[in-house]
């Protein structure tokens, strides 16, 4: 398939939206191309909240012993050096530990403080840069990026999300609220794909049809929409950016360019390598993907409420699991990305809503309401670990599209609480940084029922320039 | 090649983002001087007796044309040692600065703020307006009509075919197409009042009508099934189904709406809220603002909430004042732009004048009626007006007024819209009445035009809705889904269904926001969710099989243990002769499948005279608790999706035991929710609940055994209202003789996407 088509489809959409009450463009500096860093942006989503002091931000170690007071604890697990002088992760982060010069890490990253903990809410303002509720359909970062800069490779979705199933029972509806498009329209919604390993199913024709038969289908149909009285019924418009459409659909499902969603094509030590399960594979899809020409691919260890990351019980030996199923695979494509020579023009941010410490729920100063029964003196090793919700301070890691290598970005204290000392992100910095390099400009966005709205929060984002190499 | 095509093609040449030439104040300018300098230079006593929230004010410091010697520019940059402005806050970025340094070069001229152009001098009047209509026997609308043509010099075309008509009517009515049937019982009948007898059978079927337009309620009040932010939300559901079967009158309805009371629907009042702390503009009193404001008045406050608005001509004060009519304090502080200001505001109605007389009181159920009173109050004649407005959109294409939600906006027809609108006053506000007097009309009935035209010529095509096209498949197959209410499931439209990826992509919205109409552009997200995605492909392939009569009636169930949810449940079920039996669990709900332990204990057969057989489980016994205590030593442990089968010994006649569920592997908000059943033959897993009551339409017959040539003719006639050409025929037909599921499967689906089903006519 070739851009023309792909240019008069969303050209078509826009044509309609500019007969309705659609999204407009706003005035002013909007996709700035030439000053892009990476044309790929993956995000590697720890959901969950991510324990950043057993993981990229370790503190003092203390072990478990029955007895044990809670606040004596900072960090489950000793550190171990990184590829970066004067860089120390935790223990279990080996793989990602070889790869630090590759990259940058912010300790500083503090979101929003939204009252009482809830992990969708978070989550809904970290992808779309607005805490909910909103006088607006807010899009996703995705849906934003592919509204902006549309695909790269005409037959791959823009935006893709590998890894979360919106059916998981409570949470389900904030989920997908904003797993959405939101007003930039449907056509930049999320390409979902929940189980890696199913990745190739979602680009094919169904099972249930088969590929032949859906091409004769198809076929057929455009026979009979030849013989019937066209343009009679219905304007020709309307018949032109349907037929438009399906064509779209119908090549994407058979295109070559569809290959990059198969793992069974990559070689077997290479799969192995990433397999530690479905976030692994979803790591060695992203990587395809990356190099097939995707523009924005969402990986997520998957959030479903008290599993994974959010461990309100147990943290020790989960985070110990958590940290296998994620340190080979970002490694590994970080080094394959590197290899491909395509580390330069992608961006890999990995983030997460919150962090984690034992006492503090919310901010210090400003604790909200608890959840979490964390006993003040410990008597199973089921209490041992970060339980409760921290909003203060999490971490990322920044690899590609022009971060600095080897760099460490802000700093959080050594004695809890463990608040930002220096450097602080906020979300709103975090994203002008993203876009930025991407080619967006903070305050680009779209006029929705005439109020301008930005890809940040009221086009306030500053892109860190410590970021920047 | 049609004329807008070549527009298209430049559009598709220019970039998205056109740079404006000039500044424009209301968007580029007003912000800036609204968030970093009004909030000292306003009110009473403004900073340095400067006011910079009107031209006069800013006059003083702004000599027009020239930025250096103007004083706003001059202290925005610190210049001549004076403290930057402003003092506090983040200071004017380089591009802010740049902005208001052109705005003064360019003159600094400060402009009215109101929604309407500049040459424009449209107020539009609150009062309904009685109009005169012109001489003539017609119908009321093609009298207006017939004027509004000469004026422009327009021939109406001819009203469409009966075919098309009924198409028509059918989905604006019912929200399906009409069966072959009585499609053709209407097109051969020879009375000529047809039409209008049509529309008056089609609004008179109360469940059909229903049905359809509660969709279009549901998604303008923002309610949906069974949606939870763990934060309060209220659904309306029933209430509004009740509304529409009963036909209320729509001043009924929103007095209702906006006076729950207690046994109203206060789900509209209570809003869309998300557990935490909220921006105030977003409390649910200012959502109520909003969202009553755009919904009954067509006026956008949402910008209001913040500040002044710059692009109409509400003010922060009059966004709160009628937020003050539902809060739970008699009077709100005004928040501007997150900063609390000091200023208090009681409740005050958006027309003032319309207050006289009316007691608003201090307590929430007074302020409550009062706000009902005052929507609803007979010289408010907006309230008609946007909503027979809405429902011209609905049934023309577009509205009178345009868009729908901005009824400042000037008529296309001032006369027709407020005519229309007495109309319905005069009948009670009959939504019925509306609907029949907007379709009566030979205006209706005219063939549609391309969208785009100024001056209106006849409806514009519109697409069919998510649910119309979901209830056509199911209609024309008479393949129905259930809905699940306690231990039936009935077969129900889509509406009454959660979203599905299908429906989602084909424009159902998220109702977190008011909408009031819906995207309809075809996309080729949607269009690979048409082509491949699991919902439709499922429905059609049982859709087919049913048509040809191969799809067995389901099973009922021996035993339903609905939603079970802590400790355990005896049974104790009549085997009704079943020699083989399968245990099927089902998830009701359960907030984290992977940590529920669950599973059946005690478990016996019982001959017919009464002898105990123990079951005797294939798989190792494992305990179950219930607070550290044993509920069941022994349990059969049972997983979702892991249907058991079960050998019945002879002379077996029931069997019992306790279901129990592991409280102990479900800590705080982790609730296990499985439900089990018990069949004496395999299960339908998708019909697992017994289902009570009829498909919404009756079915159509079988068509097992029939010709290929005749389920095609079928189909065509129940999707496109029409036959077959010949070519078609060929096309569709081939060379079989008999149509095998997957044939038919194929063919349902084209005319499904026929861009001839997918836009009405």
């Amino acid at each position: 398939m070739n851009r023309r088509h792909f240019m008069q489809a969303s050209a078509a959409a826009t044509m309609a939206a500019l007969t309705g009450s659609a999204p407009r463009a706003l005035a002013g500096p909007g996709v700035k191309k030439t000053d892009a860093k990476a044309d790929c942006l993956i995000l590697l989503w720890m959901a969950g909240g991510m324990a950043q002091t057993e993981t990229f931000d370790p503190k003092r170690y203390t072990p478990y012993e029955p007895g044990l007071p809670s606040d004596r604890v900072l960090s489950t697990f000793p550190s171990i050096p990184t590829a970066v002088d004067g860089i120390r992760i935790s223990e279990g982060l080996e793989e990602i530990a070889k790869v630090m010069d590759r990259g940058t890490l912010i300790r500083s990253h503090r979101v929003g403080d939204l009252g009482f903990i809830l992990h969708s809410r978070h989550q809904y303002h970290w992808h779309t840069g607005y805490a909910p509720p909103q006088s607006v359909a807010c899009p996703h970062m995705g849906s934003w990026i592919s509204r902006m800069l549309g695909p790269r490779n005409p037959d791959i979705p823009a935006f893709i999300d590998v890894g979360q199933n919106l059916e998981i029972g409570g949470e389900s509806d904030s989920l997908k609220a904003f797993h959405t498009a939101g007003f930039v329209g449907s056509e930049h919604s999320p390409f979902l794909i929940s189980d890696p390993a199913d990745a190739i199913a979602s680009t094919r024709p169904s099972e249930m049809i088969g590929a032949s038969r859906f091409e004769n289908r198809y076929k057929k149909y455009k026979q009979l929409v030849e013989a019937s009285a066209a343009g009679k019924y219905g304007g020709e418009f309307q018949k032109e950016s349907l037929m438009r459409s399906l064509d779209n659909a119908h090549r994407l499902l058979s295109s070559p360019a569809a290959k990059a969603f198969d793992l069974g094509q990559e070689k077997k030590e290479v799969y192995d390598a990433y397999n530690t399960g479905r976030f692994g594979q979803g790591c060695l899809l992203a990587r395809r993907l990356a190099e097939a020409g995707a523009r924005f691919i969402e990986v997520t260890t998957e959030y479903i409420p008290f599993r994974f990351w959010d461990t309100h019980e147990n943290g020790h030996n989960r985070l110990a699991e958590l940290k296998r199923t994620i340190d080979r695979p970002i490694a590994q494509l970080i080094r394959d990305l590197e290899e491909r020579g395509l580390l330069d023009r992608t961006l890999v941010v990995v983030a997460t809503e919150f962090g984690r410490d034992m006492m503090v729920e919310g901010k210090p100063g400003l604790t909200v309401k608890e959840q979490v029964k964390q006993p003040s003196v410990m008597t199973d090793i089921k209490h041992y670990g970060m339980h409760r919700h921290f909003t203060e301070a999490c971490s990322v890691l920044m690899f590609g599209g022009g971060t600095p290598k080897g760099k460490l970005y802000g700093l959080t204290a050594d004695e809890r609480p463990c608040s930002i000392v220096k450097d602080p992100v906020t979300i709103e910095d975090l994203h002008a940084t993203i876009y930025s390099k991407m080619g967006i400009a903070p305050d680009a966005g779209l006029e929705i029922e005439k109020r301008p709205f930005y890809v940040t929060k009221d086009g306030k984002g500053k892109p860190v320039e410590g970021l920047f190499a | 090649m049609p004329r807008y095509w070549s527009s298209l093609a430049l559009l598709a040449a220019t970039p998205l983002f056109a740079y404006a030439a000039s500044v424009d104040f209301a968007t580029e300018v007003h912000p800036i001087l609204a968030a970093h300098c009004m909030p000292c230079h306003s009110g009473k006593t403004p900073q340095a007796g400067l006011l910079l929230t009107n031209g006069d004010g800013a006059k003083k410091a702004i000599v027009p044309g020239k930025p250096e010697a103007s004083l706003l520019l001059t202290r925005i940059l610190g210049e001549g040692g004076k403290p930057v402005m402003p003092p506090t806050g983040s200071p004017l970025k380089p591009a802010e600065v740049a902005k208001i340094r052109q705005w003064i070069t360019e003159g600094a001229v400060w402009p009215e703020m109101s929604a309407k152009s500049p040459a424009s001098t449209w107020e539009a009047p609150i009062a309904p307006r009685k109009v005169a209509l012109p001489a003539g026997s017609g119908h009321p609308v093609d009298l207006l009509l017939d004027q509004y043509w000469k004026r422009n010099n327009v021939t109406p075309a001819a009203p469409i075919a009966d075919a098309q008509f009924a198409r028509r009517a059918y989905f604006d009515v019912w929200g399906i197409p009409p069966s072959p049937q009585d499609l053709d019982a209407f097109v051969q009948s020879q009375d000529p009042d047809k039409r209008a007898k049509l529309i008056r059978t089609l609004l008179a079927n109360n469940t059909r009508y229903a049905d359809h337009w509660i969709s279009f309620w549901n998604d303008m009040l923002r309610n949906d099934i069974g949606v939870a932010y763990h934060g309060e939300r209220k659904s309306i559901t029933s209430w509004l189904e009740n509304a529409l079967d009963t036909n209320k009158p729509y001043r009924q309805m929103v007095r209702e709406l906006l006076d729950p009371g207690k046994e109203g629907p206060d789900g509209f009042l209570i809003g869309v809220n998300w557990r935490g702390d909220i921006n105030a503009s977003q409390t649910p009193f200012m959502q109520a603002s909003q969202n009553t404001a755009q919904v009954f008045l067509g006026i956008n406050l949402k910008c209001a909430s913040c500040h002044d608005s710059f692009i109409n001509k509400y003010r922060l004060a009059q966004a709160y004042g009628l937020a003050a009519f539902f809060s739970e304090a008699n009077e709100l502080e005004l928040v501007r732009c997150d900063m609390k200001t000091g200023k208090i505001q009681k409740p005050e109605f958006l027309y003032p004048e319309l207050a006289k007389g009316i007691d608003i009181g201090t307590t929430t159920e007074s302020r409550r009626k009062a706000a009902a009173a005052l929507f609803t109050h007979p010289q408010n004649g907006r309230v008609s007006r946007t909503l027979v407005n809405r429902y011209w959109q609905k049934l023309v294409g577009k509205g009178i007024v345009e868009p729908v939600d901005e009824m400042d906006n000037e008529p296309w027809n001032a006369d027709l819209l407020d005519w229309l609108a007495v109309d319905f006053d005069e009948h009670n506000q009959d939504i019925k009445h509306l609907i029949e007097r907007i379709m009566t009309s030979r205006a209706y009935q005219m063939p549609t035009v391309a969208p785009g035209n100024k001056i209106f010529e006849g409806p514009t095509p519109r697409r069919v809705s998510a649910e119309e096209f979901i209830d056509t498949a199911s209609a024309v197959t008479g393949e129905w889904r259930t809905a699940a209410s306690g231990d039936r499931a009935a077969y129900v439209r889509d509406w009454k269904l959660k979203s599905s990826p299908l429906t989602r992509a084909l424009g159902r919205p998220i109702r977190d926001q008011v909408y009031t109409t819906r995207d309809d552009a075809p996309t080729t997200f949607q269009a690979l969710e048409l082509a491949n995605g699991q919902t439709l492909t499922k429905l059609i392939h049982r859709g087919a099989r049913r048509l040809l009569g191969q799809l067995a009636p389901p099973p009922e169930n021996l035993y339903d243990s609905r939603p079970l949810r802590r400790g355990y449940l005896p049974f104790d079920t009549k085997l009704n002769g079943a020699q083989k039996l399968w245990l099927v669990i089902e998830d009701a709900g359960t907030y984290d499948p992977a940590k529920s332990r669950f599973g059946w204990a005690d478990v016996e057969f019982v001959t017919k005279d009464g002898t105990v057989k123990p079951y005797n489980s294939p798989t190792k016994p494992e305990p179950m608790l219930s607070g550290g205590a044993p509920l069941a030593d022994g349990a059969m442990r049972l997983y979702f999706n892991k249907t058991v089968e079960i050998t019945v010994p002879p002379g077996v006649d029931r069997i019992r035991g306790r279901f129990v569920i592991d409280d102990d592997s479900t800590p705080s908000d982790i609730i296990a929710t499985p439900r089990f059943f018990l069949f004496g033959e395999k299960p339908d897993m998708d019909q697992l609940i017994r289902v009570a009551g009829n498909a919404p339409l009756a079915r159509p017959q079988s068509f097992e055994g029939k010709s290929a040539a005749e389920v095609t003719r079928y189909l065509f006639r129940a999707v496109l209202s029409r036959n077959p050409s010949e070519a078609e025929q060929k096309i569709a037909v081939g060379n079989a003789q008999r149509f095998d599921a997957p044939a038919v499967e194929d063919l349902l689906w084209s005319l499904l996407m026929h861009p001839e089903f997918q836009y009405l006519p």
